[in-house]
């Protein structure tokens, strides 16, 4: 149980980025940082929450047949860098049973899924991934 | 002697990377160690720096200095633990190179330890996906093949390659490997094996990935050289570092942190001698080579399938096999190529009449997460 309560502050505090996407976009020079940082590179240390678009294109993805053991369950998993509006993001695509029917710069939006099952002690983690709109199968 | 380094490697010892089940962390560091000092001629140690990743998730073991040392009865001098993934064998021989720099006569031990065969392959990618954000890349599932593998993609469709060039690197290596006593892999590869190897992330397959191994490699630095053997000393290193999340990065075809690092020397477009690249995975190995500056952005692989990177040429990479053929002994690997390094300088058997007079180490943390890049010379 002590490791339980351990672990779940480190998901919960996370949960705006893992559901809504959620980056800062500097109030001086306007760049959008997700991941969230402390600081921009032009120096300034103020930023406004915005969420990112949830529409946006494949820049590039491969399929991982090797996974680790919270994932064995969802072998194979696509993973993809998506470009939304400027931002790039790594994200599971979803949705997509013949991967190599996907196209260059195929359109996708974001979904909200399941993530994983915590494979020691069962707690389910969700948060965002990426579904090609046009499908492909 | 005209060239003044920031420290001299005066002993090295590799224990061949395996499986070793019948050995935990204590043994393999005894054996290496032991025989390093020996070679360095028992030196007084003023420190031991131990290079390791995964001792306290495969050993479940923190603050594991002291109980090395007390097994190898190394004593009077402080234990300092360097963890930076499978780039620590490189940072922790940057910091221990400090160490010896600042003192006027003296030595340090630094042994590269790690024991990823404690747990199954399963566990082990799932350590090895500690080795991106936890929070923002691995809580996915993803790993580093996966970021090895959008890279590849990536450079192959630039450049227009085709997976072919790429297994290249695979054979190559293993080529070399046969050659290599402390090798894991001593056995050549045909492009068929390769191309019928089974796929773990596309385009990359299984001859594509180092394998994880067991290994325990030692080092004995020393600020001034060891005058029974021809002295390599350690000229320089530079450090660079890249954005952690991989996706943000501008470029995914070069290593942002090792074009970083290897502004700490001259351009080495006209370097000549032994280079060890950092080739966890085949494509960063090629990467390596083109951000090091040695060719142009997208040669690489057709260098390579020319064989302008074979033992004997002007560049000669990974004479040892790389860890594509030694293995992946994560923590331990950059002292590996540091100790196999100083070995083809030496001209220490299989690696003899090479007269190389440099070496240049790359050493990496993760997928282009930092690097460290050593220039090492022999002194005569
Ligand atoms: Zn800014």
């Amino acid at each position: 149980m002590v490791d339980q309560s351990l672990s779940v502050p480190k998901y919960w505090r996370r949960i705006p980025q893992y559901y809504r996407l959620t980056a800062l976009k500097c109030r001086k020079c306007g760049r959008v940082y997700f991941p969230p940082r402390a600081i921009c590179d032009c120096g300034s240390r103020e930023f406004d929450e915005v969420e990112l678009p949830r529409r946006g294109r494949l820049i590039e993805f491969t399929v991982l047949r090797s996974v680790t053991s919270d994932f064995e369950k969802q072998r194979p998993l696509i993973f993809g860098i998506v470009d939304l509006n400027g931002v790039r993001v790594l994200g599971q695509l979803v949705d997509c049973p013949n991967p190599e029917k996907l196209s260059d710069n195929a359109e996708v939006e974001v979904v909200f899924r399941r993530v994983k099952e915590d494979s020691d002690y069962g707690i389910i983690y969700y948060g965002f991934k990426l579904r090609p709109l046009k499908g492909c199968w | 002697m005209g060239i003044s380094a920031l420290g001299y490697i005066n002993g090295v010892h590799v224990i061949p990377p395996g499986r070793y089940y019948d050995k935990g962390y204590r043994e393999l560091f005894a054996e290496a160690a032991l025989k390093a000092l020996e070679s360095a001629g028992n030196p007084d140690i003023k420190a031991i720096y131990i290079a390791s990743a995964l001792s306290e998730l495969t050993g479940e073991q923190l603050a594991i200095g002291n109980i090395l040392r007390d097994y190898s009865g190394i004593r009077n001098a402080p234990s300092i633990r360097v963890e930076n993934g499978d780039g620590s064998g490189g940072f922790a021989f940057m910091v221990a190179l400090n160490h010896v720099a600042s003192m006027n006569d003296g030595c340090v031990l630094l042994v590269g330890i790690d024991k990823p065969h404690e747990v199954t392959s399963l566990k082990q990618n799932k350590y090895a996906s500690y080795l991106l954000d936890s929070d923002y890349e691995s809580y996915f599932g993803a790993t580093p093949v996966v970021l090895a593998a959008l890279m590849a993609k990536q450079y192959l469709k630039n450049y227009e390659y085709k997976y072919e060039d790429l297994a290249a690197w695979a054979i190559k290596m293993h080529e070399r490997g046969a050659k290599t006593p402390f090798a894991y892999f001593k056995r050549a590869a045909k492009l068929k094996d390769v191309l019928e190897s089974e796929l773990v992330a596309d385009p990359l397959r299984l001859y594509d990935v180092s394998p994880f191994v067991d290994g325990a490699a030692a080092l004995v630095l020393c600020s001034k050289p060891n005058t029974r053997d021809q002295a390599v000393g350690v000229l320089g290193y530079g450090f660079g570092a890249s954005n952690s999340y991989f996706a943000s990065r501008n470029d995914y075809t070069a290593l942002m942190s090792v074009i970083e690092a290897v502004k700490a020397f001259n351009p080495l477009n006209d370097f000549n001698g032994i280079v060890s690249v950092h080739d966890t995975y085949s494509i960063l190995g090629v990467l390596a080579l083109e951000s090091l500056g040695l060719c142009k952005r997208g040669s690489a692989l057709r260098l390579l399938n020319e064989g302008y990177f074979d033992p004997g040429g002007k560049v000669m990479v990974n004479l040892d096999g790389g860890l594509k053929a030694v293995g992946n002994s994560m923590g331990a690997s950059g002292v590996y190529q540091l100790a196999s390094a100083t070995m083809q300088l030496r001209g220490d058997k299989p690696f003899n009449g090479l007269n190389a007079e440099a070496a240049v180490v790359e050493d990496m943390v993760g997928v282009d997460q930092e690097s460290v890049v050593f220039m090492l010379k022999v002194v005569k």
